[in-house]
């Protein structure tokens, strides 16, 4: 399975040059509101003349899937013969939960029979799917999945498969997840938020700091070689070790998953080793995004410097930006210590 | 690589178990009436689960409780005991309800006090039902839930077949729950789409949908792990199929464009032809739009002569557990060599080419086809096989 666009939309902006350039820039200062630091998407972002018509009554959560999805088809080049062509799977923790709540707005202010439709049926999880197809005039199969643990890595797991079974010849694979005011409230309930704005990705704490973050990457993925082409998914394993021997390890550690003990057994191996989630933040699909690093990393042969780099078991961190050889990289998450999730791209 | 139907479990307003279920529309028994679970000021009926019994499950959400509920019906009937050892098991459930914090006491109180008791924060974080059943039975493989709207059940049993076809598991527990809740009562309700009065699918005077609650849980193994249990294969699952419409966020295509391409998509992926299906469970929501729609594609693929009805009329439309909850309806009916009549139709509009079955029917076919129509224009269809 070949990775064949790839679009982004996170807080420093949209589109897979933004992403370059952020890891090229590394950390930067998360958005402060009310003292606590989150790493948000810009309303600016989400604005495209030419999608105006088609997504006007689309809510943020959908919005960003939508421009992240149109880019990676877009990125890959990929003319299509029939709508059929292409299927879509959209992953996420939580869903439009905004919208969700919004809608219940209604129900608290104006009665169980004053509701918007409207809300009603943006809120329901695979409204933005259904958008994405809208825009595409894509016919093909069209899923939406949720979970807690390892949304983005079942979603690939599915992608596989359909590609495999030749339901399709490529699939729309991404993640997208929003912030909100209950979200919020409830991390900084519920987690330890970094009090200087800097999630640390190698200190293996079992009480780790995070800073939240939200947005949506999507994939172009291919059962054929590409023009454009990021690199080869050879193994999507969700429990246990991996066959292959990657150049590099990037890590999911994020501070959003509790204890990340885990981590360090696995990161200790002297190989080089990165983390990007300092710079999009914590999220369930975080994974999504260090994906798309090592994709970025593979294609461009370029070794991204980890943007923060607080080091206490002297890791093998990769602490320069530089041009290097990377043939395969292991990207691991790790939900509970019984279950290693590892995704290995070769070049 | 054949993919067996090896156990079966259900739980709905027609029945706590498959038996009740088969019993009550064997009966034509219509378990519906006003919402007890929660306050509301709505007209219309719904199809509740009265009287479930106190359980560890019942302490995380209602959702869940019904898919433990099935899938140990389920287990009991595939031969298996709880935990799981030895088995590399997936699990993949669709839902709409408990993919979402709709918990209207929690939210308001956040909104008036600021500062609120995360107990309906934490419940949620554990409720993702895929991943709960995966904890609970020790399973191995991958876990993942569907919410795909109203076709959530019938995309989780395809995914299911999916990864037994790729060797990611030997068995997945697959279907769908879903609980009946306030919000989309109230969403359902400003679509216009809800009936004041019972639900009948298909019928010429049909106002609406009902709502409903329950789960229906299939175990799917590898047909070669089957056997090494020493057991003899009865059914199995052999197609699945999906397609868009890409058309409307909750209308669906008027020509049913998606759904024609979802059935003919599994019937080739179970490598039949129309001729070979006997029977097909339809959607039957008994909304203006989606029975026209339904009736006229059903018609158009496998002609006039089609049999086909609608178990909503039993259940109300339980959203993502409606395909879960028809899969197992559609493998009991194949089994037991017989199918339901619609109930609610009585007589058949303009619109409707062809009526659904209005008797309780005898079939002895071998290929049965369930489809599902939702939210977002997402269309699907399984094909079940008996031996």
């Amino acid at each position: 399975m070949f990775i064949s666009g790839i679009g982004i939309i996170f807080t420093r902006g949209r589109g897979i040059d933004s992403f370059e350039n952020a890891l090229m820039q590394g950390w930067t200062d998360p958005s402060w509101t009310d003292s606590f630091p989150a790493y948000r998407v810009a309303k600016e972002v989400l604005s495209d003349a030419a999608l105006s018509k088609k997504i006007r009554r689309a809510d943020k959560f959908s919005k960003m899937a939508v421009f992240s999805a149109l880019d990676a088809f877009k990125d890959s080049g990929i003319t299509l013969n029939s709508n059929e062509t292409i299927g879509i799977i959209l992953a996420t923790a939580f869903g439009p939960h905004t919208t969700t709540f919004s809608f219940i707005d209604d129900i608290l202010d104006y009665g169980d029979a004053g509701v918007s439709p409207t809300k009603f049926s943006n809120s329901v999880h695979n409204a933005a799917a259904s958008y994405i197809s809208t825009v595409l005039g894509s016919c093909g199969p069209t899923v939406t999945l949720t979970d807690f643990s390892y949304p983005f890595q079942n979603a690939l797991l599915l992608a596989e498969s359909w590609l495999k079974e030749e339901r399709c010849k490529h699939v729309l694979c991404g993640c997208v997840d929003e912030l909100s005011v209950v979200m919020e409230y409830a991390c900084k309930m519920k987690m330890k938020t970094a009090e200087d704005g800097k999630i640390r990705p190698f200190l293996f704490s079992d009480c780790p700091v995070s800073v939240l973050g939200e947005g949506a990457a999507f994939f172009m993925l291919s059962e054929e070689k590409c023009k454009n082409n990021y690199g080869e998914v050879s193994e999507i394993k969700l429990f246990g070790e991996s066959k292959n021997n990657p150049d590099i390890i990037i890590i999911d550690a994020d501070g959003m998953t509790g204890d990340e003990s885990d981590y360090e057994k696995i990161s200790n191996t002297g190989l080089p080793l990165a983390g990007y989630s300092p710079v999009f933040g914590s999220m369930k699909i975080g994974s999504a995004f260090n994906f798309a690093a090592a994709s970025l990393m593979l294609k461009k042969q370029h070794v991204y410097r980890c943007p923060v780099l607080d080091n206490h078991s002297q890791m093998n961190l990769c602490s320069s930006t530089s041009e290097t050889n990377i043939t395969g990289i292991n990207c691991v998450r790790i939900c509970r210590s019984d279950q290693i999730s590892i995704i290995n791209i070769k070049k | 690589m054949k993919v067996v139907i090896s156990g079966i479990g259900t739980i709905s307003a027609a029945g706590f178990n498959l038996e009740e279920s088969l019993c009550s529309m064997k009966n034509g028994k219509r378990n519906a009436g006003p919402v007890s679970l929660f306050p509301n000021v709505l007209p219309y009926p719904v199809f509740e689960v009265k009287d479930l019994a106190e359980t560890v499950e019942t302490k995380s959400i209602r959702t869940f409780f019904l898919a433990v509920t099935a899938a140990k019906e389920a287990f009991k009937d595939a031969g298996f005991s709880l935990p799981l050892s030895g088995v590399k098991a997936g699990i993949c459930l669709g839902t709409t309800v408990a993919s979402q914090l709709n918990d209207i006491e929690f939210y308001s109180a956040f909104k008036k006090y600021g500062n609120v008791d995360l107990k309906p924060v934490d419940r949620y974080l554990r409720g993702n039902i895929s991943e709960a059943l995966a904890y609970l039975i020790k399973a191995t493989g991958p876990s993942v839930t569907v919410v795909n709207a109203c076709s959530s059940g019938t995309d989780a049993i395809g995914i299911a077949l999916s990864w037994l076809r790729s060797g990611n598991c030997d068995i997945v527990i697959a279907g769908g729950a879903d609980e009946l809740n306030r919000v989309p009562l109230c969403g359902f309700g400003s679509l216009g789409i809800l009936s004041n009065s019972l639900c009948a699918p298909f019928d010429r005077d049909r106002t609406g949908l009902n709502l409903g609650e329950g789960a229906g849980i299939l175990i799917l193994e590898r047909e070669d792990f089957y056997i090494k249990r020493g057991k003899t294969p009865l059914l199995y699952l052999s197609g699945y199929g999906s397609a868009a419409d890409s058309y409307h966020l909750t209308a669906p295509h008027p020509e049913g464009k998606g759904l024609e391409s979802a059935i003919k998509k599994a019937l080739s992926d179970s490598g039949i032809s129309k001729m070979d299906v006997c029977f097909v469970n339809a959607h039957g929501t008994g909304t203006i739009d989606n029975d026209k729609v339904e009736s006229t594609v059903l018609s158009r693929v496998f002609g006039e002569n089609v049999r086909y009805f609608s178990t909503k009329g039993y259940t109300g439309h339980t959203l993502g557990g409606a395909g879960g909850i028809e899969a197992v309806f559609s493998a009991a009916a194949l089994k037991h060599g017989w199918i339901p009549a619609s109930a609610g139709f009585l007589s058949k509009g303009d619109e409707i080419p062809v009526s659904p079955v209005a008797v309780n029917t005898t079939i002895s076919g071998s290929f049965a086809v369930s489809t599902s129509l939702a939210f977002g224009g997402n269309n699907a269809a399984i094909v079940i096989e008996k031996v």
